[in-house]
């Protein structure tokens, strides 16, 4: 066991270096947020992106395309389906529940931003 | 309940969380490769946390209690177990998560482990982590073997540990639906505090006994016996126990207020209490210098290495120090005058290191049914087959106690078994917890 253990721990550090050193040397820093410049996105074209081929939710003023991310998430699709094609803050902010969303959630969503939503 | 059964509970205790996490997971939860690896990593992350309070839970010292799980030595094999197993599983836990955002991009895989803003929930977990790292290093001897008053300082750290680890799980746990989450973990952590509580408040005055150095004794130069009268109320025990001892000799080079634990060697039909203590450490070796009149603290009594009552024939496997628990029984079966069909085989390297052997001849002239066989490793080599069949030929039929040096124990566990004697026949006191 403390074998096992002293590997375990030997092998989590390496996994962890290994990963962030990959992170680092990779150089396709420019995904995502290249959409940023284009036109505000209306409340009637985010409520035609309804459906779970073509899912847009709006948080906290950004819209984002959520479209492949649908049958990643953790909860059964229905509960995010639910959101498609509206202003979701609610959901991010409390998940049902009463509990806002991790900092990873939150950074995972700026991969899929699609725009700003009109004013 | 059998001490099996007593085990298996615990664990089963710790392993709930994780249970009613799997169950609660959303169908397809494992259909792709990162929806399974998000999946085990928050199913480790629960297991890891629920083994972690349980190891909390199991690590007190409750008088009585500890019988249930076949003593405290017994219950603390568990703790060592459980607190493995949850360390391994929370190392997993954040790689399997990271691992599960890869697909997404390498970006949010490593912003996962280390947010760039925000993220005190994500921190918490880390802190718990190489705090885990740091108070589990001595204990697994990650670099090299500890010193035990060392090690006992730093596990303390797993305290603050658990804190971070429970602020960190309420905060981001989404698998378990609530209010069950919240039931859970309170749960589990009520019962870790409840156990702490009792055993720092109630068990620690009611197990702590002052006694006096009453004599000393050298049966060897390197072993003393001490014979404590009680300063107050006198402890009450069983033969075989063992307590924690401390001193309070300002004059002795080392282990003042220290906890060290020590066999029971004396009978409780005794008015004193005898414990024989061989120079094994700084702590062991300062003690030999102890004098009468010299206060100590005694805490306990702890252990369940024999039945509380039993009427099976017994072989006794003894090795150097190890003669301490037969000691104190074969002392108790003298004072009480019980018959029994009991061999002992007393296993030292010559003549001149068989503690107490003058006395335990004696013992077995008194007791009858005691025999007692002298096993020297200078002259007959290593405790072998042969040995035992000629002077214990019955030894399948036995109920079998092994008290000595680590090596000791494994090789007359493994004869005994090669000897068709059944696992549950054997039983046997470890105290190299570390």
């Amino acid at each position: 066991m403390k074998k096992l253990c002293y590997s375990a721990f030997i092998a989590f550090w390496a996994s962890i270096a290994t990963l962030v050193a990959v992170q680092v040397l990779a150089t396709d820093g420019a995904d995502g947020a290249s959409r940023a410049e284009t036109a505000p996105i209306t409340l009637e074209e985010l409520a035609s992106h309804n459906s779970e081929q073509d899912c847009w939710i709006a948080v906290e003023g950004k819209v984002y395309d959520i479209t492949t991310y649908v049958p990643k998430h953790p909860v059964p699709p229905a509960i995010l389906l639910a959101w498609c094609g509206k202003e979701a803050t609610e959901g991010m902010r409390t998940k049902g529940y009463g509990r806002d969303h991790s900092p990873a959630a939150w950074e995972m969503l700026d991969a899929y931003f699609a725009g700003s939503l009109a004013e | 309940m059998t001490t099996h059964r007593a085990h298996l509970l615990l664990w089963l205790l710790a392993l709930a969380p994780a249970l009613v996490a799997l169950w609660c997971l959303p169908p397809g939860a494992f259909a792709t490769i990162s929806s399974a690896l998000n999946a085990l990593g928050r199913l480790t992350g629960i297991a890891g946390l629920g083994l972690f309070l349980v190891a909390a839970i199991s690590c007190v010292r409750m008088i009585g209690f500890d019988r249930w799980f076949g003593g405290l030595t017994s219950l603390w094999q568990s703790h060592h177990l459980l607190g493995a197993w949850s360390f391994l599983l929370l190392l997993a836990h954040p790689l399997l998560l990271a691992l599960a955002n890869v697909e997404l991009s390498l970006n949010s895989a490593v912003t996962l482990l280390f947010p760039s803003h925000g993220g005190a929930a994500i921190w918490a977990g880390w802190g718990a982590l190489v705090l885990m790292m740091i108070f589990l290093a001595p204990s697994f001897a990650f670099f090299g073997k500890p010193d035990y008053q060392k090690w006992k300082k730093i596990h303390g750290l797993s305290g603050i540990a658990a804190v971070l680890a429970i602020a960190h799980t309420l905060w981001l746990a989404r698998t378990i639906a609530e209010p069950w989450d919240s039931i859970i973990w309170l749960t589990l952590i009520a019962a870790a505090l409840a156990s702490l509580a009792y055993s720092l408040i109630f068990a620690r005055r009611a197990s702590q006994f002052a006694y006096a150095v009453n004599a000393v004794h050298h049966p060897a130069n390197n072993v003393v016996e001490l014979s404590l009268a009680p300063e107050g109320r006198a402890l009450s025990y069983a033969p075989g126990q063992f307590v924690y001892l401390s001193h309070f000799d300002r004059n002795l080079s080392a282990g003042y207020g220290e906890e060290h634990p020590y066999t029971l060697s004396s009978s409780p039909s005794e008015k004193d209490l005898r414990i024989t203590i061989k120079d094994l450490g700084d702590a062991s070796r300062a003690i030999q210098q102890i004098t009468t009149g010299a206060k100590v603290r005694v805490c306990g009594p702890y252990g369940a290495f024999f039945p509380q009552h039993s009427k099976d024939r017994e072989l006794w496997i003894a090795g150097g120090i190890g003669i301490t628990p037969f000691l104190g029984r074969a002392r108790h079966l003298a004072a009480t005058g019980t018959g029994v069909d009991i061999q002992l085989i007393y296993c030292i390297q010559d003549e001149a290191r068989a503690l107490f052997a003058d006395e335990l001849q004696g013992l077995a002239q008194a007791i009858p049914g005691f025999t007692l066989s002298l096993h020297y490793y200078y002259q007959h080599g290593s405790l072998d087959a042969d040995f035992l069949r000629y002077h214990c030929a019955d030894m399948a039929r036995r109920q079998i106690y092994i008290c000595g040096p680590k090596p000791l124990i494994t090789l007359a566990r493994e004869l005994s078994l090669t000897a068709g004697v059944p696992h549950k026949k054997l039983h046997s006191e470890e105290f190299d917890l570390l």
